[in-house]
């Protein structure tokens, strides 16, 4: 039997989100080809033609929108209720949630609303025989793996951010259908949003969503220096990030800060610029898939779990590596 | 103000992971179940809230098998808590985050409240859908990840963050409602000695698991643990040596693109 999908759209102005491209194509993967399972995005909120259009051509069976200014605020309770109400209305099987904030503050509700079975922080599945679904999950801060096999009729998963690929282009492109009007009967209210404040004011991707992530610590001597990953991440594309020691000194906002008492990422590429590699900052970081340390204490911590090392001085290796990558990425 | 906190017994941070006999589940035998991470935030953070609100009270509610269930509780109540509730897991089971999430609201639904803080995700399974999950069975408005609270007395409600992708949201609610905590910003207490003893004489008080099943009905895990197992070991980084600066950059640059594959 093959899983029915519903999978939910994010988006960041007028584009989806990336970890919602991913779960369009894990979608795809749960689902079989097209006309064994069924690819059902939904998108909810205004302006929501451009992404429509995006997810349509990702290899989906159809999108729906939901063309309500309700959502264009995140509140949990209402995006749970529409979510369940449309995956009842379509008899599908599976709920699958982008690795956002949002997405994995949905899942537990949405299962309650729906009477069934959530697992989140998903890195890897695989739809096995009688519809049972096995994922794969990072635990204990990637300090190891849990496998879960998922027997009940509906599920709700969630998906961890950078662990998939982005489906490729498809044609033709999916139909799109505006939903009715969505009755919700009476939820509780949600807060008043009174202000959104930009973790980043520079350039580049956000932390969380980010496929490489530059990072600096104590190493870096100063904020000034800031300047030098700076340049390192504009070469690549990169977000930064850093050590507690940082953030503690006021060097960068706490918002920077990764580890057990900030951010986890797992991007596809860390550089840990001038950081020591103490277990609080390697919770934060450790399931990342290719790590790179440039520390001058050949016997740092953090070379034990790198992929890649560099024992230099940071102020010498940092420009010649932006250099480099300008060089051969021809920028 | 009414405050419930929820804490799940995991296993000590320091533990060395080992998979059991079968390799389907975390070997518990010799692990040091405490009280840490998030959920540790989260009740320096109700304490936080108690204090800035006079007469307000704390209870602390956990779900889990003896002994290591009532011994967290009893930490929360050497910190501050005033009172605790045990929701008593039978030998045998192997709950689900969904199923200790219909558990606890059973516990949640017996005192009124105004704040339910809990983790973002329990240091040991990360899964995060207890909280929110509780709020929809409670039927009351849910936040995460939460990494600023304040109660605004004059208001009569509470000012909070959560961080969303690209920065953080402000927003201003009020109880009853559930907060999922990222962090705290204020590093978490510890208990005084005196405290500590005061707290082994405490009362808590009991929810057997026959109550919850009548409450919210049977409850079976709908999932199931077939694998658990350690990832590689990091055998240390390949160390690139070099001259120069510039020959360390090309070197790494070239091991990225050709052996990792990681560079976009
Ligand atoms: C409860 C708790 C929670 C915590 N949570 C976090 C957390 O979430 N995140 C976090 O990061 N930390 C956290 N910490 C702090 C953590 O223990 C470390 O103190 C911190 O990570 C150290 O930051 P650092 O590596 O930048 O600094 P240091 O440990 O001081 O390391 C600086 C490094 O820079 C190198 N260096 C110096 N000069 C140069 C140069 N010119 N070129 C190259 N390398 C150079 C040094 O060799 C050194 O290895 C926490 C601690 C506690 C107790
Ligand atoms: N068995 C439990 N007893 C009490 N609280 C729990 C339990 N399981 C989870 N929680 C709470 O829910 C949060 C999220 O847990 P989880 O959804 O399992 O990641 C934790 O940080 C706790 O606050």
């Amino acid at each position: 039997m093959s899983a029915d999908v519903l999978v939910v759209i994010e988006r960041r102005g007028a584009a989806p989100v990336r970890a919602a491209l991913e779960a369009t194509g894990v979608a795809r993967r749960l689902a079989g080809p097209s006309g064994a399972g069924r690819v059902t995005a939904v998108l909810l909120g205004t302006a929501l033609e451009a992404s429509a259009g995006t997810i349509a051509g990702l290899g989906v069976d159809r999108v729906i929108t939901v063309s309500d200014p309700r959502f264009d605020t995140f509140q949990t309770a209402l995006w749970a209720a529409a979510v369940a109400a449309i995956a009842r209305e379509l008899s599908s099987s599976v709920i699958l949630l982008a690795g956002t904030n949002n997405g994995r503050q949905l899942a537990g509700r949405i299962a309650i609303r729906w009477d069934a079975a959530a697992v989140t922080g998903i890195a890897d599945l695989s739809p096995g025989a009688a519809g049972e679904i096995t994922v794969t999950r990072p635990v204990f801060s990637g300090r190891a793996f849990q496998e879960v096999r998922i027997g009940a009729p509906r599920v709700v998963l969630g998906l961890r951010p950078n662990a998939f690929p982005i489906p490729e282009a498809s044609s033709p492109p999916a139909p799109i259908a505006e939903h009715a009007p969505l009755e919700l009967g009476p939820l509780p209210s949600g807060g008043a949003v009174t202000g959104f404040e930009s973790a980043q004011s520079g350039i580049g991707p956000d932390l969380s969503d980010a496929t490489v992530i530059v990072s600096g610590g104590r190493g870096l001597k100063g904020p000034e220096n800031f300047r030098l990953l700076e340049e390192l991440a504009l070469s690549l594309g990169a977000a930064i990030g850093a050590s507690r020691a940082v953030t503690d000194s006021g060097w960068r906002p706490a918002s920077f800060q990764i580890g057990q008492t900030g951010k986890s990422v797992s991007p596809q590429l860390y550089i840990a610029v001038g950081i020591s590699g103490a277990i609080q900052h390697l919770v934060g970081m450790i399931s990342s898939r290719t790590i790179v340390a440039i520390n001058s204490d050949p016997s740092a911590p953090i070379f034990k779990v790198a992929d890649y090392g560099i024992a230099g001085d940071l102020f010498q290796i940092v420009p010649a590596l932006t250099a480099e990558i300008r060089r051969v990425r021809g920028s | 103000m009414e405050l419930l906190v929820l804490i799940k017994p995991v296993p000590d941070p320091d533990t060395r992971l080992r998979p059991n006999a079968a390799g389907t589940a975390l070997d518990t035998d010799g692990v040091k179940w405490v009280l840490t991470g998030y959920d540790e935030s989260a009740v320096e953070q109700a304490l936080l809230l108690k204090e800035s609100a006079p007469g307000s009270r704390v209870r602390a509610i956990a779900f889990g098998p003896a002994p290591r269930t009532e011994e967290i509780l009893r930490s929360a109540l050497a910190l501050g808590c005033d009172t605790a509730t045990w929701v008593e897991q039978p030998s045998g089971l192997v709950p689900d985050p969904m199923l200790s999430a219909n558990a606890l609201s059973w516990a949640c639904q017996k005192t009124p409240f105004d704040l339910l803080v809990v983790g973002k995700q329990a240091l040991d399974d990360e899964a995060g859908v207890v909280g929110p999950a509780v709020a929809e069975r409670l039927g009351v408005a849910d936040y995460g990840p939460v990494v600023d609270l304040r109660w605004d007395p004059a208001a009569g409600k509470f000012n909070l963050a959560r961080a969303v992708e690209g920065g953080l949201e402000r927003i201003t609610a009020s109880g009853p409602m559930v907060v999922c905590l990222q962090q705290a910003w204020n590093d978490p207490r510890t208990a005084k000695l005196q405290n500590v003893l005061k707290a082994r004489r405490t009362t808590i008080d009991k929810v057997s698991w026959a109550e919850v099943q009548a409450g919210v009905g049977p409850a079976v895990p709908g999932t199931r643990l077939t694998s658990f197992r350690l990832p590689p070991p990091r055998t240390g980084a390949k160390m690139i040596a070099f001259k120069t600066p510039e020959e360390a950059a090309q070197q790494l640059v070239r091991l990225l693109r050709e052996e990792a594959k990681t560079l976009p």
